[in-house]
């Protein structure tokens, strides 16, 4: 007998003549079925749907600085950075506000040498990410209100591209597309 | 063709359930998923989109990983469980962890199989490209890797209750 089977079935790979050896198994041999549901019990567990299982609370202000959006280089802005600490995705109300919702941007730009956010929720001010060691990756997580937010990443040189991992985007009034957030709105 | 945001959009979280199944690791596996599609975007974004091709870079950068830094199981995650019943959570949340303990126990590409086919993203063609192996051999391993993973998770459980046997004496 051809026990594989239940995995083609888990899998939906069945052929319509297996279809027919596998129905028949399952009514004709108590084993194959328990088998069967087991394994597909087993493969409940294995697809479950999963979430972080620690908050780490809101510790803290942003402090934004910087000029503007289009007079980025100073030195000042890469000394005075400041980020939250917070639960990652999908826990809103975590920290001391339960309507803000955190948030953590991850872009991988290991070519840059600063990487700065700017978005509706700094006043458009450009905020320094941090460098994550030498992986490439630069980070950063800041308290939301929960809502739609804009905002842009931008290189050192001010060039301004936008997170690859939100399909959400809209054209600005300077000719650039900024990426649309939306947290904490179920 | 599909514009790559409703590609993005349609692979999205199964790929991040993959990594996530090989990792335990939520933080890295978010990390894995922007910086595939970082990588997809930027070298295959003309082509017409490929699930085959996003879960190989995915899988990629994953081993590019675990050879600089090793291998760390964490299982800092839990699946969701409705209600706020602590009781009820902690036992999801230990159950959950060993079948991630269990899933290390398997061989590399045993795990990988599982860990492919439980996107439900991918067909066994398509799995069978991306790890090497026949379309055949991907349909028996993958047989083979859940009894293996059920075998491992009884194992787990007798161990378990004999510990508890010893404590209570």
């Amino acid at each position: 007998m051809k026990e594989h089977l239940i995995s083609v079935f888990i899998d939906d790979e069945l052929t319509l003549n297996e279809k027919i050896e596998f129905v028949r198994a399952v009514c004709d041999r108590p084993g194959f079925k328990d088998a069967t549901l087991h394994l597909i019990a087993q493969e409940q567990w294995l697809r479950s749907e999963i979430v972080p299982s620690e908050h780490v609370p809101h510790t803290g202000p942003v402090r934004r600085f910087g000029s503007g959006l289009r007079n980025l280089l100073r030195p000042a802005l890469a000394a005075a950075v400041v980020a939250i600490l917070a639960a990652v995705l999908f826990y809103p109300g975590s920290g001391t506000d339960p309507r803000k919702v955190a948030h953590r941007f991850v872009v991988y730009r290991p070519d840059a040498g600063q990487v700065f956010i700017a978005g509706s929720f700094s006043r458009w001010e450009p905020v320094p990410l941090r460098k994550a060691g030498s992986s490439g990756y630069w980070e950063l997580t800041l308290a939301l209100p929960a809502g739609e937010h804009r905002f842009t990443y931008l290189l050192d040189g001010g060039r301004m591209f936008a997170d690859p991992t939100l399909p959400a985007r809209e054209q600005d009034d300077f000719g650039g597309v900024n990426s649309v957030l939306r947290v904490g709105t179920g | 063709m599909e514009s790559f945001e409703a590609f993005f959009t349609r692979h999205r979280e199964r790929l991040f359930g993959y990594l996530m199944r090989l990792t335990g690791d939520y933080d890295l596996s978010r990390d894995l998923l922007q910086e595939s599609f970082t990588r997809y975007l930027s070298s295959y974004a003309n082509r017409d989109p490929n699930p085959t091709l996003l879960y190989t870079i995915a899988r990629n950068a994953l081993l590019d990983i675990r050879r600089r830094q090793g291998r760390a199981l964490h299982t800092d995650v839990e699946p969701t469980a409705p209600g706020d019943d602590p009781e009820r959570r902690f036992l999801v949340r230990e159950q959950y962890r060993q079948m991630l303990s269990a899933l290390e126990k398997l061989k590399d590409t045993d795990r990988e199989l599982l860990a492919l086919a439980a996107t439900g993203d991918l067909k066994y063609r398509q799995i069978a490209e991306i790890l090497g192996i026949s379309e055949n051999g991907v349909k028996v391993r993958i047989h083979r890797s859940r009894v293996r993973l059920r075998q491992i998770l009884e194992e787990m459980n007798h161990e378990r209750a004999s510990d508890q046997r010893l404590h209570r004496r």
